[in-house]
């Protein structure tokens, strides 16, 4: 037993460099070890983009099997996680661009539980609502950046690596991003002063 | 002293704590004296806490489930990913560490290497081919394993045609042919 934890140990913790060359070697099996450390991260990804949870599972799959397909072609010169959110990126804004909706606010309707009765709560559920919407009527590129920045915890270099762009383009759109929502939410900041 | 417009394009900096110490000093010292920045920066800072907070859509229970093995299978039908010889070669050289620096030479090097083998290959003399007997009379057609002849076996298909010729025709005449 403890013979198996130790192998798992090693397994996971082995670098995702050494993994990628086994997977070139032909072992590839050990693809999965690279979809268990990163299905979850790619999957909250595709998730925040596209606000559905199937269109997401499904979009982090292709994404993985983009990547195994491209594997070869990863030269190491970023982190496999960056190469990664590339692809699931592109996948993201491709997804999207074939399914835009025409009202975005009213297709997200769980963005809070509203069962309770208080205004406080209603408010809060009314405010995600608004913010929700605000965030999916961003322009693509501002939209990916901030959630690259917001949720996944990317730096404005990596977000660069990542759309293959300038960091001061990634910095200026994570800018417009968040001053478009700050006007987006200052409506209900006027309701929570005057509450 | 920097003034209110210059501190204000630098509040998500300091908002998402991306300024080293003595650029969130300056700023902080303008906001500490500034109530319509410190306003702003007070906004700024709650629209970037709210976003960040923003609930994720629920997931249902076991979406998950059965995730990497549906991918292992789709894998399962792809072309096995190969690294190209180039890269196999330049990989080779870069665990050189004196050639690491310079990838540039390290291409050259292997571009001189194909290169030398390739001249060396054009340049070498056409070896003679082993000698094939090919019987006209027998139809039996025995070649030496030469694979530089095999590949000019459709010349032999005009056999027929060489047949024809007064010379093979004539009585006496050896009527195998030798070539070279």
């Amino acid at each position: 037993m403890c013979r198996t934890a130790g192998l798992r140990e090693r397994v996971v913790s082995q670098p995702d460099f050494e993994v990628i060359r086994r997977v070139l070697d032909g072992e590839t099996a050990a693809f999965e070890l690279l979809v268990r450390r990163y299905q979850q991260t790619i999957f909250r990804l595709a998730q925040r983009m596209t606000r559905n949870a199937e269109d997401a599972r499904d979009l982090a799959q292709e994404a993985f099997v983009q990547a195994f397909r491209s594997l070869a072609g990863f030269h190491g010169q970023s982190n496999f996680s960056t190469w990664l959110y590339r692809i699931a990126v592109n996948l993201c804004l491709n997804h999207l661009k074939a399914t835009r909706r025409e009202d975005p606010a009213d297709v997200d309707g769980n963005v809070a539980d509203i069962r309770q009765d208080s205004l406080t709560t209603l408010l809060t559920a009314e405010r995600d609502k608004a913010l929700a919407a605000a965030i999916e009527e961003l322009p693509p590129q501002q939209r990916v950046t901030l959630t690259l920045r917001a949720y996944q915890g990317l730096s404005h270099r990596e977000i660069a690596q990542v759309l293959e762009c300038a960091e001061g383009t990634a910095k200026a759109n994570y800018f417009h991003a968040i001053r478009a929502l700050q006007r987006k939410l200052e409506a209900f900041r006027d309701i929570d002063e005057s509450g | 002293m920097q003034s209110c417009d210059q501190i204000r394009d630098r509040l998500l900096d300091f908002t998402d704590g991306e300024l080293g110490v003595d650029d969130r000093c300056e700023v902080e010292a303008h906001l500490s004296r500034c109530p319509a920045c410190s306003r702003a920066a007070r906004a700024l800072g709650e629209t970037v806490a709210r976003v960040r907070t923003l609930p994720v859509p629920p997931v249902s229970d076991g979406l998950l489930d059965g995730f990497a093995a549906a991918v292992q299978r789709r894998i399962a039908n792809e072309r096995r990913p190969r690294v190209s010889l180039w890269r196999r070669a330049t990989a080779w050289l870069d665990d050189f560490p004196g050639l690491r620096p310079v990838p540039a030479l390290s291409a050259a090097a292997v571009l001189g290497l194909l290169l030398a083998i390739g001249l060396a290959h054009i340049s070498r003399p056409p070896q003679p081919s082993p000698v094939t007997e090919v019987s006209l009379v027998g139809e039996s057609i025995s070649i030496a394993q030469n694979l530089d002849l095999l590949e000019q076996f459709d010349l032999l298909e005009d056999m027929d045609l060489l047949e024809q010729l007064p010379i093979l025709r004539a009585p006496g005449a050896d009527t195998s042919l030798r070539l070279s």
